[in-house]
């Protein structure tokens, strides 16, 4: 046992410092939480520029019409997939089952949509492609689901598009026995429902029966 | 004023507090930490009570009693939730955290008294939030994992998702602020002497647990407010009607998840490597191995995670990745396992029931890290993918191991923290009934999942009913085990058989054991001076 003086004497002189090291100590360790917190919050668009960029989880790619050069003999065959989300009351399906294309070379392909409610709505497409791998190889030039559409009641629309297979898919060892490619299309009824609202207003003015041709394309974003 | 003030202070020092005020008001590590530990105790009766009607209803084939499925999903997610936020983490991480890291460091307290008395009352606070979740609009059936879109407004509309978020949120902010507590306290706190590779490895997993727990639950956190949002405000971060990918939550999610099994297990090794060294009489055979394998299983934890989503459809590189940096896991915790044996190896072997705990966690956790080699591989997890042999292999390692280890640090320290000595015949027969029990308990159930039986299903085919009763035989054996352990708790309690500051002999050279027993309310006023090697 040390005596009572020096005891006294120790503790002003320990604990004052010691107070604010564990301060800073504390600081520090806040600061490693909040810039965890703000990882995980850009996680989100990290993850979405990582998928576009790679293909990863069959994301496709969007690209110009490809070079008439770059075709080459090889076949590969695009099968075609469409889903409606159950919140969504269209229906919704690919008008021809299967494509068969030359590497490189353009092709297009129709959906078909039909909105059987009574009121119209605005659908939004998310995509991707299976094998998830091809979707680094799988270009779209101009999609439906590029944009977000409008459909009156009981409108039908035929929706094209058109895309091609790198060619360069047959030149990844990981990709080089896909020999199809199946593109599917899930139909959301969409966020953003103004441009629907809007229509309802004014459908008494125009004629219900303006089918098929009329369509309401609205840029998504 | 000056010194005469000071002096009359400090002699007051030692009142404490008493009635209803020790216990809300406690800014005192053993008080704080006996909470936790009371509070897990608890956290186990519901937690068992539910893994017990799961086994009732998986007894025979067809449907026993629970017709509801939606409940039985509940069931599930409640078991998952109370086990490792509401058992485990409080007994292991903050019951013995708390008491033991300033006994064995030779601090007075916690860094933070008050932020510790913050952080306990913030878990209580999330323990009701669960239970309010259980209780309305049908609870959450979402599973630990809470994936969505099972976990969002299309198929969970009510709120108990949105109770159970906001349950998760406050037990985050409560162990953020322990891991905060425990690191400062261990980094700041240490006596004169006791260096970082001096500290007992118990410090040591505490200290790795605490970082872990920093990196890890600010992850979870975001996820949960994303979700929540989600839920609630009309954002699409995991929904794809607004270009969000409900993937991106399962690998949050596992970020988080994957560091968390690590972070119920590590403390455990800690328990563990004190138990065998001091029933071994014998230092821990390779001290600073044992302490900077805890660090790079912390490390490798963190960039594992996706091999518990094998079967979403990654590419072939990224599948042979994660098998193999989950398999250079099993590097660090085959040192460990083999230290734990060269440990005992030529030791003067006591076998107390502490020691019975440590060497029976030894076995289970082996018997789980196998399994968890072949789960690591993507080929065959992927048929493995949400069977039984996943439930098998998890709760041997982090649920049975992680039990045992707590009832081992239970034996081990009741003596410093009740200041009585437990019945040694009782608490060997406790141990006992809790081996057979948990074998039986979970050994078939690898078979069964390996023959196809569905995790989170309340029926299934014929072809599994044997396993199945055998598996619930065995959970009923296991609850008589713990039972047993409350009545061990209560005789101990009761009894008149004094602990002595040290009752296991040369090999406990931890401080704790220096102070006498039950330990005072206030201990290591006087800095101890670490001048020999003690933790090994």
């Amino acid at each position: 046992m040390t005596k009572q003086p020096d005891k006294i004497k120790r503790r002003t002189t320990v604990t004052r410092e010691p107070k604010t090291r564990n301060g800073v100590t504390a600081v520090i360790l806040f600061g490693l939480v909040a810039g965890m917190t703000g990882l995980a919050f850009a996680s989100d668009p990290l993850y979405r520029i990582f998928c576009k960029v790679t293909g990863y989880g069959g994301t496709t790619q969007v690209a110009e019409a490809p070079a008439k050069s770059k075709i080459v003999d090889q076949m590969v065959t695009v099968r075609f997939d469409a889903n409606v989300n159950k919140l969504l009351p269209w229906q919704f399906k690919p008008v021809q089952n299967t494509i068969k294309v030359r590497l490189g070379e353009q092709a297009i392909a129709f959906y078909e949509a039909t909105n059987v409610s009574d009121k119209p709505i605005v659908g939004t497409a998310t995509f991707n492609v299976a094998p998830f791998k091809a979707g680094e190889y799988f270009n779209k030039i101009e999609c439906f689901c590029f944009t977000e559409q409008v459909l009156k009641p009981g409108q039908m629309v035929q929706m094209p598009v058109t895309f091609y297979v790198d060619q360069s898919i047959i030149k990844d060892r990981n990709t080089v026995d896909v020999k199809s490619i199946t593109l599917s299309y899930t139909f959301f009824a969409s966020d953003d429902q103004s441009e629907a609202e809007k229509l309802q207003t004014t459908q008494f003015i125009t004629d219900e029966k303006d089918t098929i041709i009329s369509r309401e394309v609205v840029p998504k974003g | 004023m000056s010194d005469t003030a000071h002096a009359d202070a400090h002699d007051r020092h030692d009142h404490r507090p008493t009635g209803w005020r020790r216990w809300v008001y406690s800014t005192n590590h053993k008080d704080i930490g006996t909470m936790y530990i009371v509070m897990a105790m608890i956290g186990a009766i519901v937690g068992t009570a539910t893994s017990v009607a799961i086994r009732l209803e998986l007894h025979e084939p067809g449907i026993q009693f629970i017709s509801d499925f939606q409940f039985y999903n509940v069931l599930v997610t409640a078991h998952g939730f109370i086990m490792v936020f509401f058992v485990v983490m409080p007994a292991l991480i903050a019951g013995f955290g708390n008491w033991f890291i300033p006994l064995m460091i030779g601090a007075p307290d916690m860094a933070f008294p008050r932020m510790n008395n913050i952080s306990f009352w913030l878990l209580a606070a999330a323990l009701v939030m669960l239970v309010i979740a259980g209780l309305i609009d049908g609870g959450p059936g979402t599973g630990w994992t809470v994936y969505p879109p099972l976990s969002n407004a299309d198929y969970h509309p009510g709120m108990a998702v949105d109770f159970g978020i906001l349950s998760l949120h406050l037990a985050g902010a409560s162990s953020i602020l322990g891991a905060i507590n425990f690191i400062t306290t261990i980094v700041n706190m240490r006596a004169p002497g006791m260096t970082f590779h001096r500290m007992p490895l118990f410090v040591w997993a505490e200290f790795v647990t605490a970082v872990l727990l920093l990196l890890a639950i600010p992850v979870l956190a975001g996820a949960l407010t994303m979700l929540l949002t989600d839920r609630n405000f009309g954002t699409t971060f995991f929904s794809p009607a607004g270009g969000g990918d409900p993937l991106l939550w399962q690998h949050l999610f596992w970020f988080f998840g994957h560091p968390e099994v690590y972070i119920i297990i590590i403390p455990a090794f800690g328990v563990i490597s004190q138990i065998v060294s001091t029933f071994a009489k014998k230092p821990v055979f390779g001290y600073l191995g044992m302490a900077y394998a805890m660090a790079a299983i912390g490390v490798v934890g963190f960039v594992v995670w996706a091999h518990h989503m094998y079967t979403v459809g990654f590419n072939v590189e990224t599948r042979a990745y994660f098998t193999l940096a989950t398999m250079v896991i099993a590097v660090p915790t085959g040192v460990k396992v083999f230290s734990w044996l060269a440990t005992m190896w030529g030791g003067s072997i006591k076998f107390d029931t502490p020691m019975l705990y440590a060497m029976g966690f030894i076995f289970l956790f082996v018997v789980g890290g196998v399994t968890g080699v072949t789960l690591a591989n993507a080929g065959s997890d992927i048929a493995f993918h949400d069977t039984y042999f996943v439930v098998a292999h998890f709760h041997y390692v982090l649920s049975v191991a992680a039990i045992f280890a707590m009832y081992g640090g239970f034996y081990y320290w009741i003596g410093k923290m009740s200041g009585k000595q437990y019945p040694e015949g009782l608490g060997r027969l406790q141990f006992w009934v809790s081996f057979v029990g948990v074998n039986i308990l979970f050994f078939p159930q690898h078979f069964a999942g390996m023959a196809g039986m569905p995790r989170r299903i309340p029926d299934f085919p014929d072809a599994y009913a044997g396993w199945n009763m055998i598996s619930s035989w065995g959970a009923y054996i296991t609850v008589v085990g713990a039972i047993l352990f409350f009545v061990v708790l209560w005789k101990t309690l009761k009894s008149e058989n004094a602990a002595e500051a040290n009752p296991w002999g040369v090999g406990a050279d931890t401080l704790e054991w220096t102070v006498e027993s039950p330990a005072p309310f206030h201990t290591h006023e006087q800095t101890p001076s670490i001048s020999t090697q003690p933790a090994e």
